[in-house]
Parts: structure tokens; sequence; C-alpha cells
């Protein structure tokens, strides 16, 4: 099992420490209350939080080991002896390069067989943008479930391909997710279930008004003020008529 | 502040030996070694105070002398590894009963599992929990954005919850 909620998992730690809103909290929690993977990492995250907060500080005023000042500095006069031709030549060295325009070639340089680096691999790096769409293009949509809106409330299968009217495409630009409702009729009231594309780079995106049809996951959002449902994560959207 | 200058050099020795020394022991462990990596540092401070340039807070710029350090002392040295079980035995469920000294040994095994880390997990772990930094300090500290900090550290608690499991009914 899979799960694209990359953005959710960085606010675990935000969440343990008690720093998220508590709208952003609410959203994590009924996340994991629906994923096993992601309640299993947050779970070992927060094992591991626990146990890194009982580490022990040093106790440095018993601590005999730490060397005073005096002896320190006596030591630190025979390792200089010691060392002081090595550590003289190589920090006059070091002194003599580390000038402004020294620093500058050198980034130069490093910006130089970077942008070598990329434009040799440009097929590489950017062909994996393709590899998203390649594999939602994979998957055998002809296993899904068809049926029609209003026939939502009463499915059963966990994977349905539907037709609608795409109406009120909106992007949550904190989730990075994209959102649209997908309605039995081009205008007006009526029954509409509401898509959810995780990662929109990875299809066409479907204009408003026009007909189409959507295979995903079916949900239902029991949330108050929701209570609707999802097809969520949208996997393909056929265009039926622009 | 002038290089050679005795008294402000103790001052800095003073302000920031017991936090170094706590970063030293957890990267290397033995204490003799740690006394010697503990000199390292602070050579290098005396010696680098003329060459710094104030483009970073004092407390960062020797954090990463300390870190550098430590991580060089340990490429070096290879320091053998105890494994946990050479403390508590069996690496099956460990019984708090059996063990005297409980909470100087919990100590041990924590701190230990700790020095086990990847230098970079460990770094961040000392840093946050020791320390108390921030995220953007330790930024600061380790030449690298906060996000790569919070990755850093979600793969070493990770780690450490995986190293310790088996110990988990003893902490």
């Amino acid at each position: 099992m899979r799960c694209w909620r990359f953005k959710l998992r960085k606010k675990f730690m935000a969440y343990l420490e008690g720093s998220l809103r508590p709208d952003e909290a609410k959203r994590l929690e009924k996340h994991l209350a629906d994923c096993e993977l992601c309640r299993a990492m947050f779970m070992r995250l927060r094992a591991g939080h626990k146990l890194a907060q009982q580490l022990p500080h040093l106790s440095t005023e018993a601590d005999q080991r730490i060397p005073e000042f005096e002896a320190m500095m006596a030591d630190m006069g025979e390792m200089a002896t010691a060392r002081h031709g090595w550590i003289r030549t190589w920090e006059n060295w070091l002194y003599a390069l580390a000038t402004p325009r020294v620093v500058q070639g050198l980034i130069a340089l490093v910006l130089a067989l970077l942008a070598l680096v990329v434009v040799s691999n440009r097929r590489v790096l950017f062909g994996e943008r393709k590899s998203i769409a390649a594999q939602s293009s994979a998957l055998d949509f002809s296993g899904f479930h068809p049926l029609s809106i209003p026939d939502l409330p009463t499915n059963t299968r966990p994977h349905i391909a539907t037709e609608g009217y795409v109406r009120d495409v909106r992007v949550d630009k904190e989730e990075g997710t994209l959102h649209f409702r997908l309605a039995e009729m081009p205008q007006g009231a009526g029954p509409f279930v509401v898509c959810e594309i995780l990662i929109p780079i990875s299809m066409a995106l479907p204009r408003e008004g026009s007909r189409v049809r959507v295979y995903g996951v079916a949900r239902y959002d029991a949330q108050p003020g929701r209570e609707w449902h999802e097809v969520n994560p949208v996997l393909n959207i056929a265009v039926l008529k622009q | 502040m002038p290089c050679g200058d005795s008294e402000a050099f103790q001052e800095i020795y003073e302000a920031f030996r017991e936090r170094i020394w706590a970063l030293v022991v957890y990267s290397i462990g033995d204490s003799l070694q740690a006394q010697d990596v503990l000199q390292t540092i602070f050579l290098k401070v005396f010696r680098g105070l003329r060459s710094f340039r104030r483009q970073s807070s004092f407390f960062t710029w020797i954090y990463r002398i300390a870190l550098n350090e430590c991580r060089n002392h340990q490429r070096q040295r290879r320091a053998p590894h105890v494994p946990l079980e050479a403390i508590l035995g069996s690496r099956d469920e460990i019984d708090p009963k059996a063990i005297p000294n409980g909470h100087e040994v919990r100590e041990v095994v924590l701190q230990d599992a700790v020095k086990q880390l990847a230098f970079k997990m460990r770094d961040v772990v000392v840093l946050k929990y020791l320390e108390g930094l921030s995220y953007e300090e330790m930024s600061r500290v380790l030449g690298c954005s906060p996000g790569t900090v919070a990755s850093r550290l979600n793969r070493a608690l990770g780690e450490l919850e995986e190293r310790l499991r088996p110990f988990r009914r003893f902490l």
C-alpha cells in the first residue's frame, strides 16, 4: 500500500511537539485513522521521540573528565609545539587562499560543473515526471466498477469509475492537491461527488464545464459541514466532452 | 577578540566547554579520546579567532568546528563498535528486574544507541534533545536547510526506535 501524503508526514514532528494549528492537527489525525502506513510511521517516530527525550544530560559538575583551563592550555601548548610547523604551514596556505576572488572562482567552477551534470542527465532527471503519469496509465481501469453519481450512496466497491460535469476546480495550496466537484448536471443543484487529485502534475487537469469520466477510490467524508461522497485519490481522468 | 588573548580565550573556554564536551562524548564515547578531541577543538578555536568573520554567531562557529573535528576523529580512528547486547546480554526482550543498577545501565543504553547512529543523524539528535536548539539554529550549525534537519531527525528517531525496540521493557 502506498501513500502520497508526503507533506502531511512532514508535520508529524510538529504534531508531537504540539505546534500544529487545531485544524491541521485534526486533518492529520483523520488521515492517521485512515492510513495504516502513515500510522505505523507516526508511531515509530513517536517512540523514537520519547526515547530521545530521555537522553541523559552529562553531569558536568561531577564530571572530572573535563580538563580545567590551565591543564588544557598546558596540553595545548605541547600539542601546538608538536604540530607547530604543520599547522602554521597549513593555516598560512588556507588563509592565503580564502580571498574573495578565489572563493568566487571556486563557486563559479562548482556551478559550471553542476550545470554540466544537469544537462548531461536531463533525461534521467526530467524523465521521472513522466513516470508518475506512466504509473497511473499502467493501472488496469477495466476492473473499476462503473456507476452513476446518484448511486454512490449505495456503493460498496472501493474502485469506481463515474461520469459527470466538472465544476468548482480549486487548488489546496497548503496540501498541494487539486479538488473539483463532479456533478450529474452541468448547472444547478443536484447530486455530485468531490474529487481530489493528490499529485496534480501527474495527469491532465479537467476544465470547468467539461464532461469527464473519473477513475479512483470511493470514500465518504463524514466531517460536519462536509458529509459528501468523494473519489479520493483520483487515479485517472478521461475527457468525454470538452 | 585578538588571537592569543589568554583571558578572553579562557572566558570562551569556560562558556562553551561543557556544551562541547557533551557533543564530543556522544560522538566519541571514550573519555580519554574525548579529552584529546576537546583540546583539538579548542586549539582550532584559539587559532581560528583571527579568521572568524562574524558571518555566523560565535556559538554556531564553535559548534561547526566541534562537529567537524568529531567526524574527522571517527573517520580516522574507526573506534570499535560495542553492541548493546554486550552490555545487557541477549537481543531478546530484556528483563529489567534482572539488571542491577538499572538506572545507570539505562543511561548507558540510551547513550550508546545514539552514539551508534550515523554522525549526520546523531548530530541532530544531540543538538535538539541535549542542546535544545530550534530547527533554524540547527540548520545554521549544520549548514543545511531546516527541511533537511527535519528529515534527518525523522530518520534518526526511526532508527533509534528500531535499535532500542528489544529493550523497550527496560527503558
